[in-house]
C-alpha cells in the first residue's frame, strides 16, 4: 500500500509537471500517466475505468457534435453581426455587444468554439472601423470565460463538478449564473476607462458596419431550422433536468443523435471535428486522480485542509475560491478541478455532510472558471485568441495581457467573494 | 510519353529582385498561368501564382479560412488599396516556395495524377533537372494537347 501511494504521487506530480512544461500533447501526457499507474499495479484496469466519469465524457462529445453541425448554418456569425448593428456601429458599444454575445454563446457552448466562431467577425468589424482589434479580443477572452461560468455546460470545470456531485443545469444557473452578469459588467467598466473612452470613429465608418447584411451569413435555412429545433429540445432538457431525473450526458447525447438523424449529416465528418485531444485528456486525468483517491492520498489532504481551516465553512469556501482562482490563472483548470473534486468530497463529513457543503462547489466553480482570465495561458480560449491575433499580425504578449487581465480577474473574484459572503456565509 | 515531351519550353520567368510591378506587366502582356522565379543560373526559387497574390491582399482571417464565406460583409476599402502596396513589394516577398516540380523523365500518367490529387490546386507543374534548373513548364491542357497530337498521329 505504501509503495502504491508513492507511485501514485510520483506519477501525479510528473504528469502535472509535464502539463505545465507544455511541450508534449496533454492527452498523451495524461494517457501515459494513466497507463503507467495500471502497468505499475496501483490500479487494475477495471478500477481505472471505474474512475472515469463517463457523464462528463458523454456530455462533452454530445455538445461537440451538436456545435459542429450548428456552426455550418452561420447562426453564430449572424448573432455577432446582428449585435454589432443593433448598437448602431458605435465602437465601444460594439465591444460591449460582442462581449455579451460571446458570453451568452460561451454559457451554452464550449469557450474555445465560441471564440473560434466570433473572433473572425471581430477582425472583420475592426478592419471596417479601422481600429486595433486588441481591446475587443481582450474583452472577448474575458466574456467567454465569464459566460462559461454561468451554466453546467459552459465550461469543463462545471461539467466535472456537476457530474461528480449530481448538480443540475439549473443549480448552476441559480447559484453561479445569477452573479455572472454583475461580473461581466464589473469587468467592462474598467475596460471602458482604459480603452472605451478612446474608441471613436467617423459616422462614415459606422455606416460600414450598418452595411453588413447579417442574413447573408445564414447559409442553409433548412439546416438552421433543424438545428434550432434540436437546440431548443436540448436546452429545454437541461432546464428540466431535475424533474426529468436525467443526467446531462443523456440529454446531450439524445439531442446530438436526433440532430444527426434529421440532418443526415455525414457522421464521419461530424465526429472527426470533435476535439479528441480533450476527450482523451479527460479520460487519462480521471484515472490518475482516481488512483490518488484509491491510495488514500486525497483523504489525507482533505483532513489536513480541514485542520487548517478549522472546519469553518466561511474560511473553507473563501480559501477554495481564492486558491482556485490563483491556481487556474497559471495552470490548466481541468486537472486542478479534477483533483479538487475528490478533495472537497472527502472534506464533507467534517463539515456536516454532502448537503451542507454545496456552497463549496460554487466557490470551486467561480474560482476555477474565472481564474482562467488571469493570464494569457490561464484558459484555452485565451491561448486560441492569442494564436488568432498572431496570425493576423496583432501580438498579444503574456506580460501585456497579464498586466491588464490579472487585476481584472481579481475584480471578478472580489465580486464573487462579496456575493458568496452574503448568499452563503452570512 | 514523358514530361520532356509534353512540357513547353521558353517560359516567361522573373528573378527575385524584380518588383511585383514587373510581375503585373508580365501578367497583363503575356499569357502566363504562373510565373517561375529563377536565379541567375536558372535555378527555380519559387513561383508567383494568382492564388498566392490574392492571399497577399486579403486579410489573414479570410485567407487562412477563419471565415470562409464573406458575402454578408461590405467590401473592405483596404482590399483595393492593398493592391497598390503589393506592386512595390519584391518578387521575393510574395513568391510561393511550395511549388510542384517533376523531372523530365516523369511519365504523363504521373503528371496527370499530380494535377488531380494535389492537396492544393496546382496551376501548372515545373519540369526541372536534378540541380533544380528550369527546363520547361506543363499546364493541365498541355498534357491533353500532347496526348491528342500523339493519338492523331497514330491513327
Amino acid at each position: 500500500m505504501e509503495t502504491n501511494l508513492i507511485i501514485a504521487l510520483v506519477v501525479f506530480v510528473a504528469v502535472y509537471a509535464l502539463l505545465i512544461w507544455d511541450k508534449i500533447n496533454r492527452a498523451v501526457v495524461a494517457l501515459i500517466g494513466a497507463s503507467a499507474l495500471v502497468i505499475l499495479g496501483v490500479l487494475n484496469q477495471e478500477a481505472a475505468i471505474h474512475g472515469i466519469d463517463f457523464n462528463t465524457i458523454g456530455l462533452l462529445i454530445a455538445m461537440m457534435a451538436i456545435v459542429n453541425i450548428c456552426q455550418k448554418t452561420g447562426m453564430f456569425q449572424f448573432m455577432a453581426i446582428k449585435a454589432a448593428k443593433a448598437v448602431g456601429g458605435d465602437p465601444w458599444r460594439i465591444l460591449v455587444a460582442l462581449s455579451v454575445v460571446t458570453a451568452v454563446l460561451s454559457a451554452l457552448l464550449d469557450n474555445v468554439t465560441t471564440v473560434l466562431l466570433t473572433v473572425p467577425i471581430t477582425f472583420l468589424i475592426t478592419d471596417e472601423l479601422k481600429l486595433n482589434p486588441y481591446p475587443y479580443l481582450v474583452a472577448q477572452v474575458f466574456a467567454s470565460n465569464i459566460g462559461g461560468t454561468a451554466t453546467l455546460i459552459g465550461d469543463p470545470p462545471n461539467i466535472m463538478i456537476g457530474s461528480a456531485v449530481g448538480l443540475a443545469f439549473m443549480d448552476f444557473v441559480y447559484n453561479v449564473g445569477v452573479i455572472v452578469p454583475a461580473i461581466l459588467i464589473g469587468t467592462l467598466i474598467p475596460m471602458y476607462f482604459i480603452y472605451g473612452k478612446k474608441l471613436k470613429v467617423s459616422d462614415e465608418l459606422k455606416q460600414r458596419i450598418m452595411a453588413f447584411n447579417e442574413k447573408d451569413a445564414l447559409q442553409d435555412r433548412v439546416l438552421l431550422k433543424k438545428c434550432l429545433v434540436v437546440l431548443a429540445i436540448t436546452i429545454g432538457g437541461f432546464l428540466m433536468q431535475k424533474p426529468l431525473h436525467l443526467e446531462a450526458a443523456t440529454i446531450g447525447l439524445f439531442g446530438a443523435a436526433i440532430l444527426m438523424l434529421i440532418t443526415k449529416e455525414d457522421l464521419h465528418q461530424v465526429m472527426e471535428k470533435a476535439e479528441w485531444t480533450s476527450i482523451f485528456f479527460f479520460l487519462g486525468l480521471f484515472v490518475i486522480v482516481h488512483s490518488l483517491v484509491e491510495v488514500g492520498l486525497i483523504k489525507t489532504f482533505a483532513m489536513k485542509t480541514l485542520e487548517l481551516t478549522g472546519g469553518d465553512m466561511k474560511v473553507t469556501g473563501m480559501t477554495i475560491l481564492w486558491v482556485s482562482a490563483i491556481a487556474s490563472a497559471f495552470i490548466d483548470n481541468i486537472p486542478f478541478v479534477a483533483t479538487m473534486i475528490p478533495l472537497i468530497k472527502d472534506m464533507a463529513p467534517g463539515l456536516g455532510g454532502p448537503e451542507a457543503i454545496q456552497s463549496l462547489w460554487w466557490a470551486l466553480s467561480l474560482g476555477a472558471c474565472l481564474g482562467g482570465n488571469g493570464t494569457l495561458i490561464g484558459a484555452s480560449a485565451n491561448v486560441v485568441v492569442a494564436g488568432m491575433a498572431h496570425k493576423n499580425g496583432h501580438e498579444m504578449s503574456f506580460v501585456k495581457f497579464t498586466l491588464l487581465a490579472f487585476p481584472l480577474m481579481l475584480i471578478s473574484i472580489v465580486i464573487s467573494t462579496i456575493y458568496m459572503y452574503f448568499r452563503y456565509f452570512s | 510519353m514523358i514530361a520532356a515531351n509534353v512540357m513547353s519550353t521558353g517560359a516567361h520567368t522573373l528573378t527575385k529582385e524584380k518588383t511585383m510591378l514587373d510581375a503585373f506587366k508580365l501578367i497583363s502582356e503575356k499569357k502566363v498561368r504562373q510565373i517561375p522565379v529563377v536565379d541567375a543560373g536558372n535555378i527555380v526559387q519559387g513561383v508567383i501564382t494568382p492564388r498566392k497574390l490574392m492571399k497577399a491582399i486579403l486579410p489573414r482571417y479570410i485567407a487562412e479560412g477563419m471565415i470562409e464565406d464573406v458575402k454578408f460583409a461590405p467590401e473592405l476599402p483596404e482590399f483595393v488599396e492593398n493592391i497598390d502596396q503589393l506592386a512595390y513589394k519584391s518578387v521575393e516577398q510574395v513568391l510561393d516556395t511550395e511549388f510542384v516540380s517533376v523531372s523530365p523523365e516523369t511519365s504523363t500518367m504521373e503528371i496527370a495524377a499530380l494535377f488531380v490529387n494535389a492537396k492544393k490546386p496546382i496551376e501548372s507543374i515545373l519540369v526541372v533537372d536534378h540541380n533544380k534548373r528550369l527546363l520547361g513548364i506543363i499546364s493541365p491542357w498541355d498534357v491533353f494537347k500532347r496526348l491528342w497530337e500523339y493519338a492523331e498521329k497514330k491513327n
